[in-house]
């Protein structure tokens, strides 16, 4: 009997090893926890199967995931302080347009909008084969208060569903385009 | 114990009735707000909204929000500037209560093509070598949801061009194809309904094909020239395409490469004895001639 705790650890060794190898190339989970950059960034979850017309690279959809959850992270600062420098320099083009717009006429109406962010489940649906552009769709669990003020308006609390342009830059990857769109299964 | 009065009772049976009242009414109101479920970008449109008094009024969107004071029991006009971005719309109406209701805003007819040709220059009768990438935006610059048509066309400098049809999906549509067999400018267009945008690929031409060296000897010179260096659909490799020459004597092997000029590429070599003479275009090689006895 005496011989059986190390064993069982040595099962349980086995068996993280072999769970490790069934690890998808195309699947990357990134813990917010994980990276001291990202402490408070939401939970994102990216899944690339069957991405065409070009695959995903494993470091790729990392990187993605990471600047995703870091634009989010901002975004929803940015909107509960009505602080656009916040921002960040995750958004670029139309996407830092439209916040920057939103955010300006919420200071000035006095609204502000807190988002409790429950974590994002993105599937990549295009990756150009110049490797230019990827398009993601997002299936995201939030909680939205609209405030006038002090004030609770309006407390939204059903998945929500994002379509998302990306491209990429020097060192990460820029969201240049984010759509929220009928929520429905994908 | 105390025991609960006949009076106490009655108060607390009023309490219950106006939490009641208090909840069915804000439900009712709820109920009453009734934006469409979806509207177009850009277009006007107004909401009913019934009782009376003040009340204020919010739109919050994606780019654009707006807090204003309102009569209640008049219609709330929403402006086509209020809803230019696609998305979801969240109307709020506060008076003594809020009650609230969403409402999408969907790209308009496309009005913008973003189109991307990858890539710049390509060699012909490449399989899947250039590819087109659209991606269709209304005059908000909104993703055009809605699967629209977009027509490829393919346009060589010469021989025929040719046409494809994609339907766009989350509003990009791309497609792929061969480099076509002669070299020079190949236009590609992207159209959808009035809307078009053009982009131009080099075709260049590709590894060299039956590559041929003649010698002349002269004394213990030897001049070494290219016929005109050509692909396998007969197209003149580019000036400055490096042609590697090599020699083999009794004093061992010599290499030297020479760029084309004007289609062929030419060099003089000094050889000792009987040499072996080869010509390499890449990883493409040609013939071997043997100098100083047979040609």
């Amino acid at each position: 009997m005496k011989g059986m705790a190390p064993m069982r650890l040595s099962l349980q060794l086995s068996l993280n090893r072999l769970s490790l190898c069934f690890f998808k190339a195309s699947s990357f989970v990134l813990a917010a926890g994980l990276l001291a950059m990202a402490q408070s960034a939401p939970q994102v979850h990216l899944d690339a199967d069957g991405l065409a017309p070009r695959p995903i690279e494993e470091l790729t959809g990392q990187t993605i995931a990471r600047y995703y959850a870091l634009a989010w992270r901002d975004m929803a600062s940015a909107l509960d302080s009505n602080n656009a420098a916040g921002l960040g320099e995750e958004f670029v083009g139309f996407a830092k347009d439209r916040l920057t717009r939103r955010i300006a006429e919420q200071k000035q109406t006095g609204v502000h909008v807190r988002i409790v962010d429950h974590g994002h489940r993105l599937k990549a649906v295009f990756y150009s084969t110049d490797g230019a552009a990827m398009q993601l769709l997002d299936q995201a669990e939030l909680e939205i208060q609209t405030l006038d003020g002090n004030k609770l308006l309006d407390t939204q609390n059903a998945p929500r569903e994002y379509l998302v342009l990306v491209t990429p830059g020097a060192d990460r990857w820029y969201i240049r385009d984010l759509e929220e769109v009928s929520a429905k299964p994908f | 114990m105390k025991r609960t009065s006949r009076s106490d009772f009655e108060k607390y049976r009023r309490l219950a009735m106006l939490a009641l009242l208090w909840a069915l009414s804000g439900w009712a109101r709820a109920a009453d707000l009734h934006p469409p479920a979806t509207v177009e970008a850009g277009h006007a449109f107004s909401i009913p909204v019934p009782g009376s008094g003040p009340g204020t009024f919010y739109l919050v969107g994606p780019d654009h929000v707006v807090k204003r004071d309102v009569s209640l029991g008049s219609d709330l006009e929403i402006e086509s500037r209020d809803v230019r971005a696609a998305g979801r719309y969240q109307v709020i109406l506060c008076d003594s209560a809020c009650t609230s209701a969403p409402f999408e805003v969907k790209a308009a007819q496309p009005a913008h093509l973003s189109f991307f040709l990858h890539p710049s220059r390509v060699p012909v009768s490449t399989p899947n070598s250039i590819d087109g990438t659209a991606f269709v935006f209304d005059q908000y610059f909104n993703l055009v949801l809605t699967p629209a048509a977009v027509d490829f066309q393919i346009t060589p400098a010469s021989g025929t061009g040719f046409a494809r049809r994609v339907s766009s999906r989350h509003g990009v549509a791309w497609m792929r194809t061969d480099s076509t067999k002669h070299e020079g400018r190949v236009q590609v267009t992207a159209a959808s309904g009035s809307v078009q945008e053009a982009r131009v690929v080099q075709q260049v031409a590709a590894e060299a094909c039956a590559l041929r060296v003649k010698a002349v000897p002269s004394g213990n010179m030897v001049t070494l020239e290219t016929d005109p260096v050509r692909d396998c659909s007969g197209n003149t490799l580019p000036d400055g395409t490096v042609i590697s020459f090599t020699t083999v004597d009794r004093e061992g092997k010599t290499t030297v490469d020479t760029p084309i000029k004007k289609g062929v590429a030419r060099t003089q070599l000094s050889v000792h004895g009987r040499a072996q003479i080869s010509v390499a275009c890449g990883v493409i090689e040609g013939n071997e001639v043997a100098v100083n006895g047979k040609l």
